[in-house]
Order: C-alpha cells, then sequence, then structure tokens
C-alpha cells in the first residue's frame, strides 16, 4: 500500500466513523434536550462534524489530484517510510505484528493478575517483555523482573497505601 | 504582599525543596534517555503526585520539565541522538565538539546556556503573569469559548504538516473528552452503558498511553534487531581548556544567549509553537548574525547557545497563557494544567485570587529549580551522561511497567490500565499516520472549559444567536481563528501546487 493509497483508506474509515457516529452513536447514546441551554448533543455533533468535514476535504483534494493527473512528490508515491526527524511526527510503516507481540502480554498481564496474583504475573510480564525486546542475558533479566516488581509492589502497597490488584494482596 | 511572602515561605520548606531538587535530579537524567520528554516524565510521575502537597506537586513536575529540557541536550551532544526533539538543534554543533574530545565542555556550555534562557523566561512570567491575569478576569464566557477555539485552531498545526489531519485529531479529542456525564443534564453521555465511563475518562491513562506508551512501542520497533546504546564509546580530553567554558567564551555567546531567550519567550507565550520552534529559529537567527557563519555546524559554542537557551527560555514563557488563561500553550502545560486540576484547581485568572500564596509559591519554586538546575547540572554531568548508556532491554520493560502501575495508581482501577493500553494504540497510529496527537491531548482536556463556556453564553443569551456580536473581544478572537484555517489552507493548498 502506497502512501496515498493509506491517506485515502484512513479518511474513508474516519468519514465512515463519523457518519456512523451522526446517524447513530451520539443520537443513542446521548441524554434528551432538557429543553434549556445548548442541547447535549450538539458539542459531540459539532466535533464529529469537524471531523467529518476534513476528512472529506482531504478525500476531495486527493480525488482531484488524482482526476486532474498531476504528477506527486515520488515520497508521496512510496511505501512510507520510518522518519526519525526527532520530531512529534514519526510517520512510518504500520507493523501490526510488532504491536501485537508487545500488546498481548499487557493485554494477558491483566487477568493474570487477578489469577494468580500481582507479584508473579509482574515477574513474569517483566521477563517476557525482556525476552521480546532481545534481552541476552538471563541472570540479568531475573534479577532486574524480580526487583522491579518488588520494588513496585512495596511502593505501591506501603508507600501509597493502594491496594494491590488481585485476589491474594501480593 | 503577604501571600507574597507566605507563598515563597513555603516554597523554601524542606519538604518543597526536596521535591524540586528530585524534580530536576529526575527530569535531567531522564531527559538524557532518547525518546523520553519533559511532558512524557510529566504523565509518567503525575500519578506519584496525588500525595503530595499541590505546591510540592506543581514544584516536583516544573522541576521534572526543566531538568528534562537540559537532559535532552545531554544525549544530543554526547549520542547525536536529542533526547527531547526541540535539543535537535543542539546536536549540529555538540556532536562534532563530542568528537573532537570536548563533550564536557559542549555540556558545560548548554547548561549556562540553558539555565540563562530558563532563569530569563521565569523572571517574565514572574513579572507579566499577575497584570496581565487581572485583565484576564474581565474575559466572559463568549470571550473564552471564541479563544479556545482559536486556541484549537492554532495547536491543531502542532506535530503534523496538514491542518486538517490536526483538526481532525483535535476533532477526536474533543470528542474523547465529552464521554461521560454531561454538565446541564447531568446524565451519562457517550458512555456505552460501561459504568466506569460515567465519571469520563480519566487524563492520566490517556496521557501516558497516548504519549509514554505509544512513544516506547514506537522506540521499540527501532530497537529490536538493531545496535543498542552500549555501543557508543565516548573519550573526553583531559585539557581544562576542553573542558570548561572561559569567561571571554561565554561573554562572546551573552548576546546569542539575550536574543535566543527572547525570541523563546516570544515563542513560547504564544500556544501552539513549542521549544522545537524557538530553538531553530534562534539558531538561524545565531548563524545569520554571526561574524562566522561557516563555522555553525563543526562544532561551534554560539550554536549550543542558541539553541539551549532558547529551548529552555520556553518552559517558563509556556506557562504565561496557562496561568493567565488557563489555556495551555503546548503539552508540558497541558500536562501541567492536568497535574492542577488533580490538586482541585484550574489554572486561570481565578486562581491568582483563589490560590495567590500557592501562585506565589509556584513562582519561587521556578526560580529555586534554576538554581538547582545548574547546581545539579555542575555536579553531576559525568554522572548523568550514564544515563544515556542504559541498555534497550533494561530501559524499556522498566518504564512499560511504570506506565502500567502509574495508570493503575490514579484511581486504583484496572479499567484505567486498559485506557491507557488502548490510548497506547492510538497513539501508535496517530504517530505512524501522522495525526497530532498533541491537538487530540489539548482539545481532550480543554472541551469541558470550552462546553461550559457555550453552554453559559447560550443559558445567558437565551438562544440569541447574535450574543457573541454584542462582545467585540470574542468577534475579534472568532475572527482570528476564522483566519488562521483561511491562511493555514491556502498555504497548504499553494505549497501542494
Amino acid at each position: 500500500m502506497t502512501r496515498v493509497q493509506r491517506e485515502t483508506t484512513t479518511y474513508v474509515a474516519i468519514a465512515l466513523a463519523c457518519v456512523a457516529m451522526l446517524i447513530w452513536v451520539i443520537p443513542t447514546f446521548t441524554p434528551p434536550y432538557p429543553g434549556y441551554g445548548a442541547s447535549p448533543a450538539l458539542v459531540p455533533n459539532v466535533a464529529v462534524g469537524l471531523t467529518l468535514v476534513m476528512a472529506v476535504l482531504e478525500l476531495i483534494r486527493a480525488g482531484v489530484g488524482r482526476w486532474s493527473g498531476r504528477a506527486r512528490p515520488p515520497e508521496d508515491r512510496q511505501y512510507p517510510e520510518d522518519t526519525d526527524s526527532g520530531g512529534f511526527s514519526q510517520l512510518g510503516r504500520l507493523r501490526l505484528g510488532h504491536l501485537a507481540r508487545f500488546m498481548i502480554p499487557c493485554a494477558l498481564m491483566l487477568p493474570a493478575m487477578e489469577w494468580i496474583g500481582f507479584l508473579p504475573s509482574s515477574v513474569l510480564f517483566l521477563l517476557v517483555i525482556q525476552v521480546l525486546i532481545g534481552g541476552v542475558r538471563p541472570v540479568r533479566a531475573v534479577v532486574l523482573a524480580v526487583v522491579v516488581a518488588g520494588l513496585m509492589y512495596a511502593a505501591v502497597r506501603y508507600g501509597f497505601n493502594v491496594p494491590i490488584p488481585g485476589p491474594y494482596g501480593w | 504582599m503577604e501571600p507574597i511572602l507566605a507563598g515563597i515561605l513555603d516554597a523554601i520548606s524542606p519538604v518543597s525543596l526536596l521535591f524540586l531538587l528530585a524534580g530536576v535530579a529526575i527530569g535531567v537524567a531522564i531527559g538524557a534517555i532518547p525518546g523520553i520528554n519533559g511532558p512524557m516524565a510529566i504523565a509518567l510521575f503525575i500519578p506519584l503526585t496525588y500525595y503530595m502537597s499541590p505546591l510540592a506537586a506543581i514544584g516536583f513536575l516544573v522541576g521534572l520539565n526543566k531538568g528534562a529540557f537540559f537532559g535532552g541536550a545531554i544525549s544530543a551532544v554526547l549520542l547525536r541522538t536529542p533526547g527531547t526533539p526541540e535539543a535537535a538543534a543542539t546536536t549540529w554543533d555538540g556532536y562534532p565538539l563530542t568528537k573532537q574530545g570536548k563533550g564536557e565542555k559542549a555540556l558545560r556550555m548548554a547548561l549556562y546556556s540553558s539555565v540563562s534562557g530558563d532563569f530569563f523566561s521565569t523572571l517574565l512570567l514572574v513579572i507579566i503573569a499577575a497584570p496581565l491575569a487581572t485583565v484576564a478576569l474581565y474575559m466572559g464566557p463568549p470571550e473564552m469559548f471564541a479563544l479556545i477555539s482559536l486556541a484549537l485552531t492554532v495547536i491543531a498545526g502542532i506535530g503534523t504538516k496538514s491542518i486538517s489531519r490536526g483538526l481532525i485529531a483535535a476533532g477526536l479529542g474533543l470528542l474523547a473528552g465529552m464521554i461521560g456525564t454531561e454538565p446541564v443534564t447531568a446524565l451519562p453521555r457517550l458512555t456505552f452503558g460501561i459504568y466506569q465511563l460515567e465519571s469520563g475518562l480519566s487524563l492520566i491513562p490517556v496521557a501516558i498511553g497516548l504519549l509514554a506508551f505509544s512513544e516506547i512501542l514506537i522506540q521499540l520497533e527501532r530497537h529490536i534487531g538493531g545496535a543498542s546504546a552500549e555501543d557508543s564509546a565516548m573519550t573526553f580530553s583531559k585539557r581544562p581548556e576542553d573542558r570548561y567554558v572561559s569567561i571571554k567564551e561565554l561573554l562572546g555567546s551573552f548576546w546569542t544567549m539575550l536574543r535566543s531567550s527572547i525570541i523563546g519567550v516570544g515563542v513560547g507565550a504564544m500556544p501552539g509553537l513549542g521549544a522545537p520552534v524557538a530553538s531553530f529559529l534562534s539558531y538561524d537567527q545565531a548563524q545569520k548574525r554571526s561574524k562566522q557563519p561557516e563555522e555553525f555546524g563543526k562544532g561551534k559554542l554560539e550554536g549550543i547557545a542558541a539553541s539551549e537557551s532558547a529551548n529552555s527560555s520556553v518552559v517558563g514563557a509556556s506557562l504565561i497563557p496557562l496561568f493567565v488563561l488557563g489555556i495551555p500553550g503546548n503539552l508540558a502545560a497541558a500536562m501541567l494544567m492536568g497535574a492542577f486540576m488533580i490538586h482541585g484547581m484550574m489554572p486561570g485568572p481565578l486562581l491568582f485570587e483563589q490560590n495567590a500564596q500557592l501562585i506565589y509559591g509556584i513562582f519561587a519554586s521556578l526560580v529555586i529549580a534554576s538554581v538547582f538546575l545548574l547546581l545539579i547540572g555542575r555536579v553531576g554531568l559525568r554522572l548523568f551522561c550514564r544515563a544515556v548508556e542504559i541498555p534497550a532491554s533494561v530501559l524499556y520493560p522498566i518504564v512499560i511497567f511504570t506506565c502500567i502501575i502509574g495508570a493503575y495508581l490514579g484511581q486504583s482501577s484496572v479499567f484505567d490500565v486498559w485506557v491507557m493500553l488502548i490510548f497506547g494504540v492510538i497513539g501508535y497510529f496517530m504517530r505512524k499516520l501522522d495525526f497530532s496527537y498533541v491537538a487530540f491531548l489539548i482539545g481532550f482536556i480543554l472541551v469541558p472549559e470550552w462546553e461550559r463556556s457555550l453552554q453559559q453564553v447560550v443559558i445567558s443569551s437565551q438562544f440569541e444567536p447574535f450574543a457573541f456580536f454584542t462582545r467585540p473581544i470574542a468577534v475579534i478572537l472568532m475572527l482570528l481563528t476564522c483566519f488562521v484555517i483561511v491562511k493555514t489552507f491556502v498555504g497548504n493548498l499553494r505549497k501542494k501546487q
């Protein structure tokens, strides 16, 4: 997928989501008008409307550019490569496999805390993350996992007096 | 006079000083790590401040931000990797000096420039914030509504080349900020029947997800399979002239520092521009006005002075719109606004009336933080250099785990951790697709005030559609908003042609 295709897909997805919001989500999940002030649906409609207008404008611009046959700069025609500008923009390739690799352990850690307790699940989680990043020193990995999980536990439980998630209290 | 003295006394209490010192020290160490910047550090550490007094909390976070600005220069100078975006211009002259064995000298220059720029802008903030706040008190709901609209439009331009993408991000941020209880009817809105959403999305998990977690996901892409920071080898010359900045060299850069500080203050006081703009503008000016412009980029101390004094002077200046109008000018100010709200205060002109002692305490803390930055920078220069050498496989698991715990701590809620993870993914996509997460976050923070102002205008005017036109300042601000949108669109179209 080229950058132009990816952008077009994104704008189409945003526009469709906005239409769904305007037609179904906002009317269904917003309280009825109480008879005074602005309608509770006004500001959500403005926000979604603004988003929709911008997405449609971008689609029209892309369509006009394609229809007029104007050549786009080479970087717009190619697959977006990673930028390392050091600024806010980090335009680049979407690596869904990479994303899943780190999100799955994070998502599994939360129910794991309920099943096996905070400390064991935290140690396991830290070990898995280190392995996924490429930590190759097993002793260091175990020590780091135990120390970090232990320190966090102590800070949360005794430092901030916040209840620990999970059934066992550890 | 009494609140001023009481505020100063609060700021010099041992607890406040200790947290301020810790904030600056942690900020320097964190800023030195590539990929972790001031706002991200604030997002990570806000949960810890729940248990501090408001002054200690805000002092700690301000110190963190100030420290991170200088810390960004450490990796910029030593590794040619700016720890923060605003330190990018520092690499141009800092790294060549490191290659010549003069890394320590470059860092010293960065420190002195950072401290002088920071001190200059703090002083200006202290002098002009209170008088400006008195004027700002005359602004009613129509003006506030118009002003927030203008701020959102200007801020939409940050972090993306296209204002339409910025506005889309701001629109989505507004939408996310509207989840929760509707202010007039007090009934749930856009909660989809999930009871945890009835109090709205908490700022902390959203901010940690968007700022820290998504950044780590992207940083990991670069580290996996690549070389780690352990590979860097640094050599430092032991000759005094290569280690220290002489008085002559410091005086030679005086005008550059002053000019850059003024540019930084100007840029910082305007919502939406931010430290990277100040830093590049100042570097450009320094080069143009230098007698040896050809030496810039090859290890010129003035280049470091320009970049560092400009980006550090943004810190104090960006607090002017926050304290005076309650509008965050940049991401760090937005995070500080969140911290104020967590401690039960709303930044804005009323804060000077209702919490004058606290405000003057914060002002005093800002000045003291500059002194601490100088002390910590001088004492720990070599020590902080080691922070840039932490391997990715050690650093990132700790940061990811801290993100999870930080999101949980706020309300002791696992639901907030899910929110953080979801916004981490949203932030990843926003960054990769070049949508401004800054505009999203600022829209998210500002929407309650924006909607409240709108409701006040509608209720007080009883649906009079021309209510806005009876308030000249509101009309001017709305016209300015339209002007910014049209100008940016026309500019974009011309660029494309």
